[in-house]
Parts: C-alpha cells; structure tokens; sequence
C-alpha cells in the first residue's frame, strides 16, 4: 500500500507543482483538480468563495475514507490537498491523486474519494455575491 | 463542563461558535443538547462527539467536545 498524504492549505497552491513533488512511479495515476466558479449557484457573478472546516475532525475523515478506498480498490499512493479560507473565482479548491497499477482501479478511487469527500468530510462552502455571503445548502450535482 | 461547537450556517443561525455548558444529566445525549439549544430541526445535521461522527443518542460525559455540523459541502 502508497503513502496516503492530505494536507489542508489555508494559503493558494499550483496542483502541478504539486504534482510534481509528489513521489511515486505507478502506471497508472488518476488526477482531479477543481477549481472556484465564477459564478454563484443562483448565476450571479461570484465574488469569492469561503471555505470553512472542522480541524482535525476533517483530516481523519479524509484520511479515514482514503485507507478504506485504497484497500478497497488495491490502489497506491493518494494525495489530497484541500483549501480553506477566502478563494478568488478560478483558484484551484481541491487537488485529488491516485497512483495504481491500472487505469480502472486509479480512476474508479480518484472517483470514489472525491464524491465521498464532497459528502461525508465537514467543509462549508459559502458564496459570496456583491458583498453578501449564503451557506450553500448542497453540493453541485456530478 | 460541556464544549459544544457550532458551525457554518449554524453558527450564524446561533450568533456564537462555542459554549461551555455545566455538565448536569439534562446532557445526557446530543440530541437532549440540541434541544436546550433551540435551534431548530436536527435533521440533516451531523453530530461529532471527541471528533468522531456519532448519532444523536449517544451518551455524553462530562469533559466531551460537542459538535453540530450543517450539511457538508465541500471538494
């Protein structure tokens, strides 16, 4: 089994650079980047995007979910960077990345590990639109 | 004592973040916290008790770290 790495940033980070520090030689790795929209979900013009978490709470989750994917799928290594704070339209939110030793199982984890992050790790996502803030109620759709 | 957190919308719905409530057997679970609280319906909001996700009857002790969580929606 990989190293399983999730790190919570508070500052902005480049997936690819973080791509790039990331070790491992697998043959097949699956990656997913998601980044800020630039517009609410109402269609408005997004200002920022707000991010907040449950410390500690979160990373186990995360961590939690990752084990139990890895062995599920025999995937290998996993990263997770995840960011919190005040996020500008087109700044990269999450950054999912999973080594395996075949398409299908690196894919089919990358995959799983986001839906179950988007749905079971506590992040709160608010909106911000000409200087007022609304929670988001749920996620988008897949 | 009693420390119950609040989050995100909840938090904003509440006006305060964290309380430190007198552990008195009136707390016995999350859910008989929740209702001292008055917050509304508990449904669709999860419940961490030390950091781990429980339900809303699990038995609480004196010195526990409550928390109430809004639907989460994050990635």
């Amino acid at each position: 089994m990989g190293l399983i790495q999730v790190e919570i940033r508070l500052a902005g980070f480049d997936p690819w650079q973080e791509l790039g520090q990331w070790a491992g030689h697998s043959a097949a790795v699956a990656v997913f980047v998601g980044r800020v929209r630039s517009t609410a979900m109402d269609g408005r013009p997004l200002q920022a995007l707000e991010l907040e978490h449950y410390p500690g709470l979160c990373e186990r989750q995360i961590n939690r979910m990752a084990v139990q994917l890895q062995r599920k799928h025999a995937a290998g290594a996993m990263l997770v960077v995840h960011r919190v704070g005040r996020l500008l339209p087109g700044e990269p939110i999450v950054l999912v990345a999973v080594q395996a030793d075949r398409r299908g199982a690196a894919q089919r984890c990358s995959a799983a590990l986001l839906e179950q992050l988007k749905h079971q790790a506590p992040f709160w996502k608010r909106e911000w639109c000409a200087d007022q803030g609304t929670w988001l109620k749920e996620n988008t759709s897949l | 004592m009693l420390q119950v957190l609040l989050f995100a919308s909840l938090r904003e719905r509440a006006g305060w973040s964290e309380r430190s409530l007198s552990w008195s057997s009136d707390y016995a679970t999350p859910r008989a916290v929740w209702d001292r609280l008055e917050l509304g319906s508990l449904q669709g909001i999860s419940i961490a008790v030390n950091q781990e996700l429980v339900d809303a009857d699990q038995p609480l002790q004196a010195g526990d770290e409550l928390a109430f969580l809004p639907p989460f929606t994050g990635g």
